[in-house]
């Protein structure tokens, strides 16, 4: 590639530099156009939507560009050394050995120099970022949402601790909902994290970063979302057999909406009365395999936006409602005694131990960020829930070793209950 | 203790003679091997072992990627997915390459300092079979119904407490770790005496070749960290079995305390596994380069840096834990800080190879690699050491790309060349050129296959040790070209592999020093005798067998008077070999599979006959004295 | 050929056949007194990190501990370190019979040690209520004190065997180095106890 004897060294290394710099952005630019749609997934860090994000993504990308520079350098004069100095011939692997130098101080010297003035490139951000990643600016501090968040194996609790609600038995507690956390736009919000076993971590990758969820351990983090949206997060700690479908959503909202959901959530379950439709449709549950996509197709949208009016479609009242088959699924709540790990205000369920179910039938998801919220979803759910969360309490130490079982029907009762309170 | 609890308690008997009487004899056979205290048989056992496993290792990552490769794939359930990531995790660090290094530590180091044999022959006879025996604790889980490990290779608590994983697994990940640490604790001050003490005339410490220093360094690693997860680990078996409250979180206890000291093992971990990946390359590069290290100095002191400050960096690991602003950013300088010696080394390489005559043999290739590789796994590095960034990058992918670059690219890649380049030397055979290089392409092109798209998917939120991802994620493409690349990686290692073992059974024989290297061992023609060095040679220089080479009359001159010195002192003397490090651990082992297989009730019983037969084998040891031998290198031998 | 115990020198502390001159025995038993040191640190952390993030059903300390017994056992234990440091010196001059007193005397010091430690353990158990899973406090106490108890008993199990073994014929002033290399350990595990004793047990009566 190189005819070392037909330039000086110096000219050389210019050139190869050059041309390896050049060789090695195209290979970039090509790798990030090519590899671009691998960039844009509803959990990507390089597509950020809060001021806690887009700081770590700056600082993510100053690295990069620090980085880049110390590759292509480093790179580039090894590229050149293994060119350059290698043996073309056999005749150039047995020639006499090279001059057997040793080293040289002044370089070694001022490459550790220049090597920690490249650091002080990263240092600088990165121990802004560090405070300003801790917690709600102070000039804000005041008016920051709280919440608290406890991860549970494998579903998440968010309590609203400034929004208080009646309990079923008398008393008062924060609303609490699960897997789904709503959050107004352009308020910073201040999460307090916890968890009822063991450790997980609670990441929302296009509004912050990490942190985790430890015992006997005050972690708290922060995040704000610019736009309104619906963002993807995950368990991101292992956390035991079901750790890979830990997941949960954050539901950002103007201001106004997120007023008008908060005000519905604060009521109790909502009963279904009033006259039987004149034509109910019988639904037929699919058949799934283990591990199934839960979602349909519609929900192949990546872009925050499209998920979010996905979501804001199930806020609307369900057309066609039974009384009579929600009563009876309200009925087998209590029979099959879902109602001792749920609750569900307003209605039987008091206990803790699940999610709070009391407007289960306006979340998008269901099983922890792991199925859609729909009917068919919902029906395999209950009737399979270890092929669709190994592990889980429900299956664990729930009906199916309490021998519990459905008569047909029981479960597309149970889910036009569930369904029905928005 | 009373002397009539030992069974051989005649032993005690300074007129009976009867240690000796349970020598074993044999030169050839299982019983040899068994009972061999030679450091090059043990090396070669250590290298068998550690590739047997590499391969099982291998064949989990197999099964994982291949469950990964799409979307909702039910290939493997959740269970079996969680064993194999941590049996893979803990198979790759404890039993793949960190014996590896072990191996070359073993064969190669005393060879490098002139020594005949490690300084506690017996002690590294023990350290070998002790490895077996943690090993075995470790992967019998596959063959009971209980199932193998789930808890990860990091095991943190609460999750591996007995509330949430109340069966066996566990109590095996915890004794298997127990017993292999205490393989490399013993292991590491056997090469500490040995490195400091048994060095031949001449040869001062700032002589050594690299890759001894770095295998120094090394122990000192292993023997400074190992006692974090030794007491990690007893809590946690205190908990387990005794129900204390270390991490009993309702008492009180901190699960965080656990991640501050498995850290503080795992990260000196890290250098422990690379360390040795720079020695050796440190001897390639050189060697193939035909020219000295550059900045020989500034490279041991680099390594030394390198494990001084690798004791202050474990909390980068623990970024999203909520350390705090002032822990953070302490931790984050210090890791930004340990990438500069890093660095150092990359340029004395490159250094190295300036002005020199580079001839591309399958080990430079892969050592050349090397240095790409680990350049790119130590960049992602310093990314993660900004922590704020890293509260997106920890944990997802982007760290498997990370650290598969810094422990396959890096580590593995240099082990894989120190394979090839010393084949000759301790096998008296040589490889294959050809396919050793088509072995290097086929791995190199895999492993980046494999690991490069993992950035990729990290960036894009994808988070480690999950059994399945939605495809609705934008994971798919990546996770498929991943998949393909990791089923060309095993392609590439099972081409390395059948080159070895084609040379080993129809390669051409060996010359003394094929590769005109430079350091010591290369004096030596294979095969090997066990006393290594009929004459205990004289270094004059940093690179001693290139200065023999140039000197060759005054070395000649030299060894005759040192053989005479030598044969009038009777002859060289080799230690005799020994049952008793093998029964040790075969205590070990009982033992071992007692605490943690046993159902309770019967665990103490099993335990306590575990713990006599290691006494036994403990106070023969003892008893039966460091006596040894004396051999008469012929006269052909003395010349050679 | 590395173990030249046979290598009989005048100067007890210099093994020529060694690059340092530094017996291997010695160095290896350094080597492994710095990795016990890490150990007990790492046990010691544990035991101060619960201390500062106290349960709060915790046992108050001071009302369990009897410092005089303590006390009484850690000088004990000094005094057994003394008549080690004796037998060394008396088996680098061969005197064997007078190495064979100070080592029984060591051993009958150290198995005072243990005896006073069953007595503490029990007396915390049984008439103080204190348990290993009773409370953080008792779980770190136990595990590091009993954890520093069986060094103690294997310091006994080996002095012991080397008093036994110095009867026998085999035995002579060449083997000074493992009863030298005993005695560091021995040193090593009161000088631990001294930091267990003060961060342990002193620290709680300081107000």
């Amino acid at each position: 590639m190189f005819h070392p004897k037909d330039s000086s060294p110096r000219d050389l290394i210019r050139r190869s530099r050059r041309l390896g710099s050049a060789l090695f952005t195209a290979l970039v630019c090509l790798a990030l156009s090519g590899c671009s749609s691998w960039l844009d997934g509803p959990q990507s860090t390089l597509a950020v939507d809060g001021p806690v994000a887009r700081a770590q993504l700056n600082l993510f990308y100053t690295t990069c560009y620090v980085i880049l520079v110390i590759f292509v350098l480093v790179g580039g004069t090894l590229a050149y050394a293994m060119l350059r100095f290698r043996a073309r011939s056999k005749a150039d692997e047995h020639a006499e050995p090279p001059p057997q130098s040793h080293g040289n101080p002044i370089i070694e010297l001022s490459l550790v120099v220049a090597s920690l003035g490249a650091l002080v490139f990263i240092a600088v951000p990165t121990i802004k970022d560090i405070w300003f990643d801790y917690d709600v600016p102070k000039a804000e501090r005041a008016e920051a949402l709280q919440i608290v968040a406890t991860g549970h194996q494998w579903w998440w609790q968010f309590q609203y601790p400034q929004v208080e609600v009646k309990l079923p038995y008398g008393g008062q507690a924060p609303l609490a909902t699960a897997n789904e956390l709503v959050i107004p736009v352009g308020k910073p919000v201040h999460i307090e994290l916890r968890t009822a076993d063991v450790i997980h971590s609670f990441w929302v990758p296009k509004l912050a970063g990490k942190v985790d969820m430890i015992p006997n351990r005050a972690n708290h983090m922060w995040l704000q979302a610019d736009k309104a949206g619906y963002y993807y997060g995950q368990c991101a700690q292992y956390c035991g057999l079901s750790h890979a479908v830990m997941r949960f959503r954050v539901i950002a909202l103007p201001e106004a909406e997120y007023k008008a959901w908060l005000a519905n959530q604060v009521k109790p379950a909502h009963t279904v009365t009033g006259p039987e439709p004149a034509h109910v449709e019988q639904t037929v549950f699919k058949h799934y395999k283990q591990n199934q996509f839960g979602f349909s197709d519609k929900w192949m949208a990546t872009s925050p936006t499209s998920t979010l009016n996905l979501w804001r479609a199930k806020q609307l009242p369900n057309p066609n409602e039974d009384p009579a088959l929600i009563a009876k699924g309200r009925k087998l709540f209590q029979a099959k005694t879902c109602f001792a790990c749920h609750t569900i205000r307003g209605h039987e369920g008091i206990g803790v131990t699940g999610p709070d179910l009391t407007h289960v039938g306006a979340r998008s998801t269901i099983a922890g960020g792991l199925l859609e919220n729909t009917p068919s979803e919902m029906a395999r759910w209950i009737s399979h829930p270890n092929l669709v969360k190994p592990g889980n309490i429900m299956y664990e130490s729930g009906y199916i070793p309490n021998h519990i079982t459905f008569q047909s029907g029981d479960v597309a009762a149970l889910v036009a209950y569930l369904q029905s309170l928005k | 203790m009373d002397d009539t609890a030992l069974p051989h308690s005649t032993a005690l008997h300074p007129a009976v003679p009867a240690p000796r009487l349970w020598r074993p004899k044999a030169k050839t056979g299982l019983v040899s091997w068994l009972t061999t205290v030679d450091h090059k048989r043990i090396g070669i056992m250590y290298g068998l072992f550690a590739l047997f496993f590499l391969l099982v290792g291998g064949l989990e990552a197999i099964l994982i990627r291949t469950q990964l490769a799409v979307p909702n794939n039910t290939l493997l359930t959740a269970h079996e997915y969680n064993m194999l990531f941590t049996m893979h995790g803990t198979t790759m660090i404890f039993l793949a390459v960190m014996p590896l290094s072990s191996a070359l530590f073993n064969f190669i180091m005393p060879l490098q300092i002139g020594a005949r044999d490690v300084a506690f022959p017996r002690l590294n006879a023990f350290s070998l079979w002790a490895f077996v025996a943690g090993a075995i604790i470790l992967n019998i889980g596959w063959f009971l119904k209980a199932g193998a490990p789930a808890g990860g290779w990091f095991g943190y608590s609460p999750l591996t407490s007995r509330e949430f994983n109340p069966g066996s697994p566990i109590d095996l990940w915890v004794m298997g770790l127990q017993i292999l640490g205490v393989a490399s604790v013993a292991a590491s001050l056997n090469f500490i005496v040995t490195i400091i003490n048994m060095r031949a005339p001449g040869l001062k410490m700032m002589r050594l070749p690299v890759f001894t220093w770095m295998t120094l360094v090394t122990s000192f690693l292993i023997v400074l960290s190992f006692p974090a997860i030794t007491i990690a680990l007893v809590e946690l078996m205190m908990d387990r079995l005794f129900g204390t409250n270390f991490f009993n979180v309702a008492k009180g206890g901190m699960p965080i305390l656990w991640q501050h000291l498995f850290w503080v093992f795992g990260h000196p971990e890290v250098y422990i596994l690379i360390l040795p990946a720079m020695g050796v390359v440190s001897e390639i590069i050189p060697t193939f380069s035909r020219k000295p290290l550059f900045g020989y100095p500034v490279v041991v002191f680099s390594g030394v840096f390198i494990g001084f400050i690798g004791f202050g960096v474990w909390s980068h690991h623990m970024f999203t834990t909520g350390l705090g602003t002032m822990a953070t950013a302490a931790f984050a300088l210090s890791t930004m800080i340990i990438s500069v010696p890093t660095g150092v080394k990359i340029f004395n390489w490159i250094g190295t190879m300036w002005n020199g005559h580079l001839r591309m043999k399958a080990p430079m290739l892969f050592a050349l690699a090397f240095i790409w590789m680990f350049m790119i796994g130590g960049f992602s590095g310093v990314m993660h050491s900004a922590a704020p960034a890293d509260a997106q990058q920890h944990d997802s992918y982007f760290v498997i790309a990370h650290f598969h670059y810094v422990l396959i690219g890096g580590s593995l890649f240099s082990l894989l060349a120190a394979i090839v380049y010393w084949f000759p030397l301790i096998f008296g055979k040589i490889t294959s050129d050809r396919w050793g290089k088509i072995a290097f392409w086929v791995i190199f092109v895999g492993f980046n296959t494999t690991f490069f798209p993992m950035h990729f998917l990290g960036l894009d939120g994808m988070p480690r040790r999950t059994f399945t991802y939605d495809t609705n994620m934008g994971w798919n493409t990546p996770n498929l070209i991943s998949s393909i690349g990791a089923y060309m990686l095993a392609i590439g290692i099972a081409i390395y592999m059948s080159h070895l073992i084609y040379a080993y059974f129809k390669g051409p024989k060996a010359p003394r020093d094929p590769w005109d290297a430079r350091t010591l061992e290369w004096s030596l023609a294979a095969p090997i005798p066990e006393y290594n060095y009929a004459v205990i040679p004289t270094v004059h220089d940093r690179d001693t067998w290139w200065y023999e080479k140039q000197h060759k009359e005054e070395i000649a001159r030299e060894r005759k008077a040192h053989a005479s010195e030598e044969a009038a002192h009777g002859g060289i003397h080799m230690p005799f070999p020994s049952y008793y490090p093998f029964l040790a651990c075969v205590g070990l082992l009982v033992g071992g599979l007692g605490v943690a297989a046993v159902p309770f009730g019967h665990k103490l019983v099993v335990a306590i006959i575990g713990l006599v037969i290691a006494l036994i084998g403990i106070y023969l040891w003892a008893l039966e004295g460091n006596e040894g031998y004396h051999l008469h290198p012929s006269k052909e031998e003395l010349e050679s | 050929m590395s173990n030249h115990s046979t290598a009989v020198t005048a100067d007890p502390h210099l093994d020529p056949t060694t690059s340092t001159g530094i017996p291997n025995k010695k160095l290896l038993l350094w080597a492994f007194l710095a990795s016990d040191c890490m150990f007990f640190g790492c046990l010691i952390s544990t035991h101060l990190i619960y201390r500062l993030h106290p349960a709060p059903d915790n046992i108050d300390p001071t009302k369990v501990f009897n410092l005089w017994l303590t006390s009484g056992s850690t000088f004990v234990l000094l005094m057994s370190s003394l008549m080690m440091a004796l037998a060394v010196n008396f088996i680098q001059k061969g005197r064997i019979v007078a190495m064979r007193w100070a080592l029984a005397i060591t051993i009958f010091f150290g198995l005072i040690f243990l005896g006073c430690q069953f007595y503490e353990f029990h007396n915390f158990v049984y008439e103080h209520g204190m348990t290993i899973t009773g409370s953080i406090f008792g779980t770190t106490f136990f595990t590091l004190t009993g954890t520093h108890g069986i060094h103690v008993l294997i310091g006994v199990i080996w002095l012991t065997s080397m008093l036994i073994y110095s009867f026998s014929d085999r035995f002579s002033k060449a083997d000074a180095i493992d009863i030298e290399s005993m005695g560091l350990y021995w040193h090593f595990v009161d000088i631990v106890w001294i930091v267990i004793f003060t961060v342990v047990y002193l620290l709680e009566f300081v107000r």
